[in-house]
């Protein structure tokens, strides 16, 4: 070190001292003045999103950019993953740094923070509007969350595949399992519904049981997948997706989202569930398979009636001391910037508010143009009062987070394992479910 | 200056653990004796409730069964397959110092990208492995499909992921054993496997002890693998006490259980590290 101290054309020990002195002082007058060059705009608005596609992503730091030059407040845009969502939000509230606005996608957290006092009513954003069926899940006239959108999952069949093999639109079980049957061919496989431990599976296999009218809870909250008028209905139900389950590829027991999607886009099997997504990668990845895909609702098993399954995605505004900017930012987002933020993924994200779907903007995007008879299928859904949209966390009288638990326990997913696996007689699967669903919620 | 070095990095040293290790630790334990429904709401104390509740479920004790044999039978495939490589790796041959660089490699994977890439090898419809089989005319293997397979599979990438650490510290113990007690041996008639057994193994007791020891306790509490491949299904069938730990605090809301899992489970590994250091003192190796 010394040696060091007195070389020509090195740095001495005190230089570096001053040097990093001064270098800290520096950082540290910066940090001092920060505040007062924030205090211009005000605090910025954090906010945290969960919707990771590279348009959208490019939309919000389009848009940050945009409002902080128009209104001078700067708004800093998080992206995660949808299934770290509630733990960074509970993290920044535990933190006492809490985010301003994020996106939920699973009504359980929305009723938690609620309940906790942590987010606050978003009437004054929803009520000017008309919405489109279950979902806006309003607790006692407030509305907590602001839904962007549905994300239904519905069934994709192969068009010129029933063409080929001259079959026809299912409106029953057992004409679709029929039609599953018919499709297997060598590598191809008739269709795909994941009965995994995960969130595809809740997602994506029970919209049948739920067009057979079956209800896990009733109005006073008790469990009746079991009683005498559900049973036979979700055993039926077993023994369906047992037989569907012969005509599926192996891995349905790991399916996820993208394992669906991927086989869907590739044509490897003949139906799948999935939302819009399914369009548009296909669109992108098999031009020959998205000019040939068809969608349908779930159906019965008498050919009575139809369902969709939520996937529903949308904000909450945190009850912070930037409230009252968020709200702002909220309402210049959900006002001028939502046509460009659907448009981001435009099939995929189907609206909630029944305006857009008339805001010629918003139909005049190439995709909405293209795909207008799919897009026109799903707004039916979402506006016809006969076909059921439910999912297994929106079950019960009321938003309630005993429905959310039997979601994360999966127990649903684990009846089907039971059934599929283990080859436990049905009615035996729907009551081991049933008790296990009251432990849960005891 | 120098006399304040020592303490000073001892200091930074005892530091970092109290914040990073000790204190949140500590945190997870306090976390077991209350009731709390998610991270933003009040505690409400609980005693040990949450104990008797986590140990009267059987939800409990089967993820116990599952780590056992999980971490067991990972343990002694990566010991034994590792133990094989490096003895081969020690012979000489051609190519012998590229084959331990790519042997190697597996260890330097992230996890997730291993198990990814596994799982995309062995999809049911589009992976290399079903295709290539499809292709011999072979049937396809259910890879996840059954509770057994599933548990088979997760300990295959364990295996496939950190075998190359085992090879690697062995093949440097192996590299210290003296050629003198080989030679000694092979002068007393001993062929490869009884030089093996009486003269490597001795040798490297204290570093397969250690081995051992380390790819027990990681493996106990190994996560990522389980959560990334199976989450715990079918069933439960791969639901370990991580998992379960994992499961109960950030899926049902039930964060004291959560906690009270995790405590039992450092317990759990607390008792066998001291059964093993009983049964195995590194020192008699010396």
């Amino acid at each position: 070190m010394t040696d060091m101290k007195t070389r020509r054309g090195m740095i001495s020990r005190r230089q570096a001292l001053k040097g990093a002195g001064g270098l800290g002082a520096g950082l540290a007058l910066s940090g001092l003045a920060a505040p007062a060059v924030h205090a211009a705009g005000g605090q910025p608005i954090r906010f945290l999103n969960c919707e990771t596609g590279k348009g959208t992503l490019a939309f919000f730091t389009d848009a940050a950019k945009e409002y902080e030059e128009k209104t001078g407040r700067e708004v800093i845009v998080d992206s995660v993953p949808l299934g770290e969502s509630f733990t960074k939000i509970t993290n920044g509230i535990r933190s006492g740094n809490p985010y301003d606005v994020a996106n939920v996608g699973f009504i359980g957290h929305v009723l938690l923070l609620a309940e906790e006092g942590q987010i606050v009513p978003l009437n004054e954003l929803t009520d000017e509007y008309e919405w489109g069926n279950n979902i806006l899940f309003p607790l006692d006239d407030k509305v907590y969350w602001y839904p962007f959108d549905y994300n239904l999952a519905l069934i994709y069949y192969r068009k010129d595949l029933y063409e080929k093999g001259g079959l026809s639109i299912p409106t029953t079980w057992d004409a679709f399992a029929s039609n599953c049957e018919a499709l297997v061919d060598g590598r191809q496989k008739g269709c795909l519904f994941p009965i995994g431990s995960n969130g595809a599976s809740n997602w994506m296999s029970f919209a049948f049981m739920w067009a057979e009218g079956v209800k896990i809870f009733d109005d006073q909250w008790n469990v009746v997948l079991d009683n005498d008028e559900m049973k036979p209905r979700v055993a039926a139900y077993l023994d369906f997706m047992a037989r569907l389950h012969e005509t599926m590829p192996p891995g349905s027991l790991q399916a996820s989202y993208a394992d669906v999607l991927s086989n869907v886009v590739a044509g490897t099997v003949g139906h799948g569930a999935y939302a819009g997504r399914v369009i548009e990668s296909a669109e992108r990845d098999n031009p020959a398979v998205a000019e040939n895909l068809g969608i349908m609702p779930y159906m019965d098993s008498a050919g009575q009636q139809t369902a969709a399954s939520h996937g529903y995605d949308g904000w909450v505004v945190l009850d912070t001391p930037n409230t009252g900017p968020s709200m702002e930012f909220m309402r210049w987002l959900t006002t001028e910037k939502m046509v460009d933020f659907l448009h981001t993924a435009p099939v995929h994200f189907q609206p909630t508010r029944l305006d857009i779907y008339e805001d010629q903007r918003w139909r005049d995007h190439p995709m909405i143009t293209k795909y207008a008879t799919e897009i026109e299928t799903m707004r039916r859904l979402v506006t016809d009062p006969s076909v059921i949209v439910t999912s297994i966390d929106t079950q019960g009288p009321e938003p309630d987070v005993r429905p959310g638990k039997v979601f994360e326990s999966f127990a649903m997913p684990e009846m089907l394992q039971e059934k599929i696996l283990r080859g436990t007689d049905s009615a035996e699967a729907v009551e081991k479910t049933a008790a296990r669903i009251r432990e849960l919620i005891a | 200056m120098t006399r304040w070095l020592l303490p000073g990095f001892l200091a930074v040293g005892v530091v970092a653990t109290l914040v990073l290790i000790v204190g949140p630790a500590l945190y997870a334990v306090s976390l077991s004796f209350y009731e709390i429904p998610s991270l933003t709401a009040d505690p409400v104390w609980a005693g040990f409730a949450n104990y008797a509740e986590v140990l009267g479920s059987g939800e409990f004790w089967s993820a116990l069964w599952n780590g056992i044999v999980y971490a067991g039978l990972a343990i002694i495939l990566q010991v034994v397959l590792g133990i094989g490589f490096a003895l081969l790796l020690n012979q000489p041959f051609f190519g012998r110092a590229l084959l331990r660089g790519i042997a190697f490699l597996p260890y330097l994977l992230p996890t997730v990208i291993a198990v990814l890439v596994f799982k995309w090898m062995v999809d049911g419809s589009l992976g290399i492995v079903t295709i290539t089989m499809d292709d011999l005319g072979l049937p396809p293997i259910y890879w996840f499909e059954t509770e057994t397979a599933s548990m088979v599979s997760v300990i295959l990438i364990s295996v496939w992921l950190w075998t190359p650490f085992v090879t690697t510290t062995f093949l440097a113990g192996l590299q210290t054993v003296p050629t003198q007690l080989y030679e000694a041996a092979r002068v007393d008639g001993a062929g490869p496997v009884r030089r093996f057994f009486h003269v490597t193994l001795p040798s490297l007791r204290p570093i397969l002890t250690v081995i051992i020891l380390l790819r027990g306790v990681w493996m106990f509490n190994k996560f990522d693998v389980i959560w990334l491949t199976t989450g715990g299904g079918p069933l439960g069938a791969t639901e370990h006490l991580p998992v379960l730990s994992y499961r109960m605090a950030f899926k049902l809301y039930d964060i004291g259980s959560g906690a009270a899992v995790a405590t039992l489970s450092f317990f759990v590994l607390m008792i066998a590290v001291t059964v093993y250091f009983r049964v195995f003192p590194i020192e008699g190796g010396k």
